[in-house]
């Protein structure tokens, strides 16, 4: 009741501060110490154990290892990079020695212990089990040092380790899933949370005793701005030093004075998974033909605003594994898409739609309904396809309407992570994961990917893993399960006086953690 | 008819209505299509195994038998535990704590505006009726109307935070400030609470200058002027008091649509009210979450009613409530 | 009379003027456009050019291209087709349900009429939009969802109406007759009542159309509404926000003025008919 009396007084002085408020305050130049960043995305926790900034740069915590400016696995926590035994069965960390929490307590072994116990636990709500179910037993033989048993040698497991590590004592013995750690957690990292208010922002203050240095700011705001609109007409008034914004409501800021458009690569790609039980979408020359009669260039420009480029494969060319020979046209082949699609005896009928033994060639691309881009995507397909004689119709649903329809109708998907060929693609592709959960819905199988897929994550050595990555591509492009559209560029406007900033590839998945903040520390304000 | 049994009255309906509601929620919400175990995972529901997923199911009972899920929902709901938000991944009386305060400031002082425009606007325009003024509000009173809220909201950040700059285009503090003051937050407030207060001034307006209209030519106020007395002591004095009753009751039954409003102004400016987390838990499907708002935000405006009422009947001894 | 004029403000909204004439033509010119428009000029609702977006209007595209290349002029005919026709059926939804129980309160009368006007009012109580959110979150966003959260929410000022009406007209001498002369209930209902009731029913829910039509808006700009490649207004002047920073306005001008016209040639209309009917009612109509 204390709390609204004083909304309430609050309301009465409003009327006051009207005439004293009538100039705009510019505060952002008062307190030079203060970076505030703009995303659509807020975190539902800030636990690593529930999910927050998996893969690193979390602002808050620090991983065990983590990545630098070209995605190169780099110690954090750990001392040095892990050690791999010979079977890459086990693995060795040696931590590094006078880390200390936010709240002073130091960092040992046994708070990665706990860290991944946690997320091993089946009474811990967290989906991270998913992602590492190579892990066994985590072990800690003395206060420095943890050992990792896989039940199976995996060779991207270090890309696993950049979790945040939390706290045990702030945890031990409380209901994780429920903990009020979870909304002002402690860790490690260059910042801690001073406040996090839902649906406004996040305030973060320099961690001082942070072991790679004081952050070079002292205070970081993040606020959470759902639509894109309003975020774009927040940053144009000034109240942002950085934010991401869809493409081209960028484009219409970067002309204005005093701001700097960053367009990022990613490893972010959309595109139409095909199922193979659906009697259109399952013949392989309609899926050729829709792979080759697609205009991604006229995407490029016409949905994303010029922020992107043409995809051909789920391993973006930005990769050290993206086959080179694995490519296409930008613009639409219809030429050569019809002649497909003729060779094999489908052939137009009255209304222009093509015809093959009674089968019309009609099919559905269901999209997800909140996401404007997909939807975007899929009415581009649609027109491309109806240049080709095939008839497709568009559905926005929600996901729970998508999911039993998954196997026969064409969805608009997007994936990608830049860390490790093997992330998303193993499950996406595989035919043991073949109509498992969100994986292969497409039910595609085939054992030559199945084959590459499996030495990609057994070798050890980065030379056969290319290999194999290769032949995953060349037979994707062979069997066409999807038709991969675009990778986008996510795209972001900066305070030209703003130094420091390092872009990346980035993932699918970024908000506060893995964006282009993610050196937030070290940016400085001219 | 004494204010106790007003009261009693009152509550004889509303405690079965709530009940009936509570239930008729709890029953969509069971037969609702949605997964809340992939709605709590959100995004990472795509790369969770199914099993993974079960176990999350199995930790939150939600595979129970329907009767024993409403059962244990609301009794809780009536020991004060509303439950635990899936998509903000905290209790739910914690998120309506944190957000409920600046919904009622934000509708408060709206509501506040409205009245003192449209009693003000509304009994001068009466007193000139046909003239520039009167036909001037009425006009803009229908178009105002007929715009949607959100519509005018846009509008309202184009001129005033872009164009002009007079003000902040959303948000509830200066971005970089440390911490809340009272002239930040009113600096920030001013232009939603306004572009609210504008969209549902037109119902308020037209009715108090239809009913000064009316009540200038009653008989007790063509007497006063026939005694003579000054023209704003007829108008305030006997016109506006007339008016005011009816006026009383409006409030009370307008108030739905200004927390409808609220929703809207609130989603435009992200503000971090009521507003605008129920669109959000309404895009995450977060079941308890929305019942909660929605049986909450009925409570409080069931007691908004009862106390017009209220105040009808203390001002009005003859009004008889049971109609 | 000049003073006399002076005492009518807003003429055109104003009985047995050429503007309710308008009013009417507007309206008709709409709905007949809406109803002719698949006929004359067929709209593939996924038709996209991605080499003509977001141009200004022009004697081709009269209103000028969308961001994905799409005629925004046809889109908005398309869009109030889809609005008007969620508009009518909530309208009559909700006009079936306020109808019975203002029979039901109007006809039995006594304890059934005071605790159903109780629920009447407590459910006018509860706050439309969220209870439209919560109605269209369970269920999925379609168009049954968004009538259905429409209809459940807009029923009372029909209910109220028609209690009126009825209670006004029981105590009519043609009423008695009709009941001495043995005629049953039922028939008293629908022979002798009905009739009375049904103009003003099929007013009240003319009122509630451009409210609905509203709700639909708002639902779908929240993005709750229809499935979003379809052209419903509401879909429109959300897909036309994204533009509006880039200085494409016309994406949402087109279907935003769609709205208003509409609203107000409704309302227009609907205040002529009132006004014709019995100005007794018009605090329940309250635009």
């Amino acid at each position: 009741m204390r709390v609204t009396f004083h909304r309430l007084t609050a309301a009465a002085a409003l009327v006051l501060a009207v005439t004293a408020c009538s100039a705009t305050p510019q505060a952002q130049d008062s307190n030079g110490g203060t970076i505030v960043v703009a995303t659509a995305g807020e975190p539902d926790t800030l636990n690593p154990v529930l999910n927050y900034g998996v893969d690193g740069a979390s602002l808050i915590f620090d991983g065990l290892v983590a990545r630098d400016g070209r995605n190169e696995l780099t110690p954090a926590l750990a001392a040095a990079l892990p050690d791999v035994s010979a079977d890459g069965r086990t693995v060795t960390v040696k931590l590094r020695d006078g880390v200390v929490f936010h709240d002073g307590t130091p960092f040992t072994s046994a708070d990665v212990v706990f860290t991944y116990r946690a997320v091993l636990d089946p009474k811990v709500d967290s989906t991270l089990r998913s992602d590492l179910d190579m892990l066994d037993a985590v072990e800690a033989p003395d206060a420095s040092t943890v050992v990792f048993r896989l039940r199976y040698a995996y060779a991207p497991f270090l890309q696993r380790l950049t979790l945040g590590i939390v706290p045990a004592t702030a945890l031990q013995g409380q209901d994780i899933n429920k903990s009020g750690f979870n909304r002002k957690p402690i860790g490690t990292g260059p910042y801690q949370v001073e406040s996090w208010t839902a649906g406004d922002r996040l305030v973060l203050t320099a961690n001082d005793r942070y072991f790679a240095g004081k952050p070079a700011n002292r205070r970081v705001v993040v606020a959470f701005v759902a639509d894109d609109n309003i975020r774009a007409q927040r940053t144009r008034a000034g109240e942002f030093d950085a934010a991401e914004l869809a493409p081209k409501l960028a484009a219409g800021l970067g002309t204005v004075t005093g701001f700097t458009v960053h367009k990022v690569p990613t490893a972010d790609y959309r595109g139409v998974m095909l199922p193979f039980g659906n009697p259109v979408t399952g013949d392989l020359a309609v899926r050729k033909a829709l792979n080759t009669g697609v205009d991604r260039k006229a995407m490029v420009d016409g949905v994303l605003g010029g922020a992107g480029e043409p995809a051909y494969s789920p391993i973006p060319p930005t990769s050290a594994f993206a086959d080179a020979t694995v490519t296409g046209k930008p613009g639409a082949d219809t030429a050569t898409a019809t002649g497909l699609l003729d060779a094999v005896g489908w052939v137009p009928g009255a209304d222009g739609i093509r015809v093959k033994g009674g089968q019309k060639a009609a099919f559905t691309i269901m999209y997800p309904a909140s996401d404007s881009l997909r939807k975007e995507l899929a009415l581009a397909v649609t027109a491309d396809a109806k240049k080709l004689g095939i008839q497709v119709t568009p559905e926005g649903l929600t996901w729970d309407a998508i999911t039993p329809r998954m196997k026969t109708d064409a969805l608009v998907m997007g994936w990608g992570s830049p860390y490790d060929p093997d992330f998303v693609s193993y499950k996406l592709f595989g035919s043991k994961f073949a109509g498992e959960g969100y994986f292969n819905l497409g039910l595609y199988k085939s054992a030559e990917t199945d084959k590459a897929l499996q030495d990609g994550r057994d070798q050890a050595d980065p030379a056969k893993r290319k290999d194999a990555y290769s032949r995953f591509q060349r037979q994707l492009a062979a069997d066409v399960p999807w038709v991969f559209l675009t990778y986008l560029q996510h795209t972001y406007v900066v305070r030209s006086t703003v130094k420091g900033v390092q872009p990346r590839v980035e993932a699918h998945e970024h908000d506060v953690a893995n964006s282009l903040w993610w050196n937030l520390h070290t940016w400085t304000k001219g | 008819m004494s204010a106790r049994r007003t009261v009693g009255r009152r509550l004889l309906v509303a405690v079965p209505v709530l009940a009936a509601t509570s239930m008729g929620m709890f029953a969509l919400g069971a037969a609702s299509p949605y997964d809340p175990a992939e709605q709590y995972a959100g995004a990472a529901a795509f790369t969770a195994t199914d099993e993974n997923l079960a176990q999350l199911r199995a930790n939150w009972g939600v595979d129970d038998p329907l009767p024993v899920q409403y059962w244990r929902w609301i009794t809780n709901l009536v020991q004060g535990d509303l439950g635990w938000s899936i998509t903000r991944h905290e209790p739910v009386t914690s998120v309506i704590a944190a957000r409920a305060g600046w919904t009622l400031l934000l509708v408060g002082a709206a509501l506040a505006l409205v009245l003192v425009a449209s009693l003000l606007l509304g009994t001068v325009a009466a007193y000139r009726r046909g003239g520039w003024l009167d036909r001037g509000l009425r006009a803009a009173a229908y178009a105002v109307e007929a715009m949607p809220v959100f519509w005018l909201a846009l509008a309202a950040i184009t001129v005033f935070a872009l164009v002009l700059g007079w003000f902040p285009a959303g948000g509830l503090t200066d971005i970089a400030a440390d911490g809340v003051h009272a002239g930040d937050v009113a600096h920030h407030l001013i232009l939603p609470i306004t572009v609210l207060a504008v969209s549902q001034a037109p119902w308020f307006l037209l009715f108090v200058r239809d009913s000064v209209a009316d009540s200038l030519r009653d008989d007790h106020v063509l007497a006063a002027r026939g005694r003579g007395l000054p023209g704003r002591t007829v108008l305030f004095g006997h016109a506006l008091r007339t008016a005011l009753l009816p006026f009383l009751t409006l409030i009370g039954t307008h108030l739905p649509e200004l927390v409808g409003g609220a929703v809207l102004v609130e989603t435009v400016f992200s503000l971090p009210g009521l507003g605008a987390v129920t669109v959000q838990a309404a895009l995450g499907s977060d079941f308890p979450l929305l019942a909660a708002i929605t049986l909450v935000t009925t409570a409080v405006v069931l007691t908004a009613n009862l106390l017009t009422d209220l105040a009808y009947t203390a001002a009005d001894p003859r009004v008889r409530l049971d109609g | 009379m000049p003073r006399k004029r002076r005492l009518r403000p807003l003429s055109w909204l104003r009985p047995g003027t050429r503007g309710a004439a308008l009013a009417a033509v507007v309206l008709a010119t709409a709905i007949l456009a809406c109803l002719l428009v698949p006929l004359l000029w067929p709209l593939d609702q996924s038709a996209v050019a991605l080499d003509r977006i977001n141009q200004p209007p022009t004697w081709t595209h009269p209103a000028g291209t969308d961001d994905l290349g799409r005629d925004v002029a046809h889109r908005t005919l398309y869009g109030l087709r889809v609005s008007l026709l969620i508009g009518a059926v909530a309208a009559l939804v909700a006009t079936l349900i306020g109808g019975a129980v203002g029979a039901v309160a109007g006809t039995v009368g006594g304890w059934t009429d005071r605790i159903l006007m109780r629920i009447v009012d407590t459910v006018a109580a509860l706050p439309h939009l969220l209870l439209g959110i919560f109605i269209v979150a369970m269920l999925r966003p379609s168009l049954g969802a968004v009538i259905l959260s429409i209809g459940l929410t807009h029923w009372l000022s029909t209910a109220r109406i028609v209690r009126a009406e009825l209670l006004s007209l029981r105590t009519r001498p043609f009423i008695d007759a009709a009941i001495s002369g043995g005629a049953s209930r039922v028939r008293v209902l629908t022979r002798h009542l009905l009739p009375h009731v049904l103009p003003r029913m099929a007013l009240a829910t003319t009122l509630m159309v451009p409210h609905a039509v509203w709700h639909e808006t708002a639902l779908s700009f929240l993005g709750l509404g229809l499935p979003p490649h379809l052209a419903s207004l509401g879909n429109m002047i959300n897909d036309g926000q994204r533009s509006l920073l880039t200085g494409a306005w016309w994406a949402s001008l087109t279907p935003g003025l769609a709205i208003v016209v509409v609203t107000l040639a409704i309302a227009a209309v609907a205040a002529h008919w009132r006004d014709r009917l019995d100005p007794r009612v018009r605090a329940e109509l309250q635009l």
